[in-house]
């Protein structure tokens, strides 16, 4: 049996890794609230938040700052690329929404080779945000960069919802995400939101990227498991709101951390899928319901 | 008067026709509102009257020409003509659910951008045809009656500056009084100007508002006439059933 401190101490870096997992949640959210399409690249975008921000700060040398805010806005860039090149056209030549999903995952093996191309196949680490940690607390342990993680993914929600519910792009956007022939309508122009959705959740997914990376590592191929771990929070929290998504990535978080601690590393996903059935059992429309409730 | 040419109709539709699949819903018609006019079409079930809207408002492929005011709007996207002033209440009202009233009618006015003082005053104007809307302002707009509903659907297009209003069937599933308090607003906007396309099912409340009638029936325009011909002599089944 694992020591309680040590139980403790998984939970601490259960809610770090179910942040990003929730950051990841809240951009399928964006882009199948905008447009049904869930989007399987998605955490092909984390990958390159890493990549990138590890470029700028470690190769080029750039201050933190600059080379996240570069990082995120050239994500942003592939994300709009990737919507205008592949989802697009589909989109227009009305596509059936399984192949446009499927695209979705051949962008992810093709950017993924790119990578693979242009910056090896070698993983990549950059130091924590803040140097000198961790903080003890008693025997427990927690990393500066779990302070990262928290506040900006409080305020990444804090903004998207201020974004969401006060401005008239975001209110558009809901619109479009409940009904896209009526926001069309109203003068809405719906293909530009899908394409707007698609630089949002490419820049959230970067944010989780640029986080996460000091606490492990990036190379061309942890999109997938983020991407998974990602879609599972966003059904488990319901497809709704952010901070439902955010809610669904600490609670997919929190149980993973513990299943490793209390079975073993190899129990991970294990744990994660069961704990999906689990939820979807009793709550068909993830824990906060915003799944099926739309139009 | 001082041009030979005769003023250009506010919309006009020529030759317009649409299928799903193989099945022709709409055939090659023409149909026209003059500015200010109220026009009526009528048609049982099936008989392409929704076809014929989302046709207009280019929800779906179609062919033909459409004309708003002499121009040729038939390539323009569907979210280019709120812009334009054609702006539509769809069959089973097209609401945003999920959002406030105060956010539907907001969104109804996205074309205005950013000019708060118009908003405003649509605003008002929308809140004094429909005083309800202004007490349920932060109801979640699906928990509201269908008459409210209704409602809210037709305030929100009127945010949005229209010149011309096509509504589908907006007295379906309304009790008659219900009904007729949203038609006669309709009236009234009418009265001021405001041109308006209204497609229905049932015939004497849309009747007394219209000025001419477009009768549809499986795809086709059986007739066009004068609203008050319908009333005094027609059997509307002998329209639709040849
Ligand atoms: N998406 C669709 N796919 C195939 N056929 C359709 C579709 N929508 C409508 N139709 C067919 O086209 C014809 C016209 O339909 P439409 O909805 O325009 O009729 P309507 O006059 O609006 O009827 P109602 O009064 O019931 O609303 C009908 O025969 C209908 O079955
Ligand atoms: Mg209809």
């Amino acid at each position: 049996m694992p020591s309680s401190v040590e139980l403790i101490q998984s939970l601490v870096n259960g809610v770090g890794i179910g942040l990003v997992y929730g950051l990841i949640a809240i951009g399928f959210c964006v882009i199948y609230n905008a447009s049904g399409i869930v989007n399987f690249a998605q955490g092909v975008f984390v990958m390159l938040g890493g990549m990138f921000a590890y470029s700028f700060l470690v190769q080029i040398k750039l201050p933190l700052a600059v080379a996240a805010a570069i990082s995120i806005a050239l994500v942003a860039a592939i994300g709009v690329l990737v919507q205008i090149l592949v989802i697009r056209p589909m989109w227009q030549r009305k596509a059936p929404m399984f192949a446009i999903i499927l695209a979705t995952l051949a962008v992810q093996l093709l950017i993924e080779q790119i990578i693979i191309l242009t910056f090896g196949d070698q993983p990549r680490t950059y130091p924590e945000f803040t140097g000198g940690g961790p903080l003890k607390i008693g025997d427990i342990a927690i990393d500066y960069q779990l302070f990262w993680i928290l506040s900006c993914g409080a305020l990444m929600v804090g903004l998207l919802t201020l974004f969401f519910n006060k401005t008239r792009i975001g209110r558009a956007l809901r619109a479009c995400s409940q009904n896209r022939e009526a926001a069309a309508l109203l003068g809405i122009p719906v293909g530009g939101m899908l394409m707007l959705s698609f630089a949002l959740s490419a820049a959230l997914g970067a944010v989780a990227g640029i986080l996460i990376t000091p606490t492990q590592y990036t190379s061309y191929s942890v999109g997938g498991p983020f991407g998974v771990n990602g879609f599972i929070a966003a059904i488990i929290g319901g497809f709704g709101s952010a901070p439902a998504a955010l809610a669904g990535g600490i609670l997919l978080g929190v149980v993973q951390s513990a299943a490793i601690v209390l079975f073993g590393a190899g129990y991970k996903n294990v744990i994660a899928l069961t704990v999906l059935l689990i939820v979807l059992l009793f709550f068909p429309r993830g824990l906060f319901g915003g799944l099926a409730k739309r139009a | 008067m001082a041009g030979s040419e005769p003023m250009p109709a506010l919309i006009e539709v020529d030759g317009l026709s649409a299928s799903y699949g193989r099945v022709a819903a709409l055939k090659p018609m023409h149909l026209r509102v003059e500015d200010g006019e109220f026009v009526t079409v009528l048609g049982p079930n099936g008989a392409g009257k929704t076809t014929l809207l989302r046709a207009i408002s280019r929800l779906i492929a179609s062919r033909g020409r459409i004309r708003f005011k002499g121009r040729d709007i038939t390539a323009l996207p569907t979210h280019h003509l709120a812009k334009l002033g054609i702006v539509m209440v769809q069959e089973g009202r097209g609401l945003f659910g999920e959002m406030t009233v105060y956010e539907n009618l907001l969104l109804g006015a996205y074309g205005l951008g950013h000019d708060g003082e118009k908003i405003e005053r649509r605003f008002e104007q929308v809140f004094q045809l429909f005083p309800k809307l202004r007490e349920r302002a932060s109801q979640v707009a699906a928990s509201m009656s269908g008459g409210e509903q209704q409602m809210l659907a037709v305030g929100r297009a009127l945010m949005a500056e229209p010149k011309l209003l096509m509504l589908d069937e907006p007295s379906l599933g309304l009790a008659p009084k219900v009904a007729e308090g949203i038609l006669d607003t309709l009236g009234e906007l009418n009265r001021k100007g405001l041109g308006i396309l209204l497609v229905e099912q049932k015939a004497p409340l849309a009747l007394k508002l219209a000025r001419r009638v477009y009768v549809l029936s499986s795809g086709s325009v059986r007739a066009e006439l004068p609203a008050h011909e319908i009333k005094s002599h027609y059997d509307l089944a002998r329209f639709y059933f040849h």
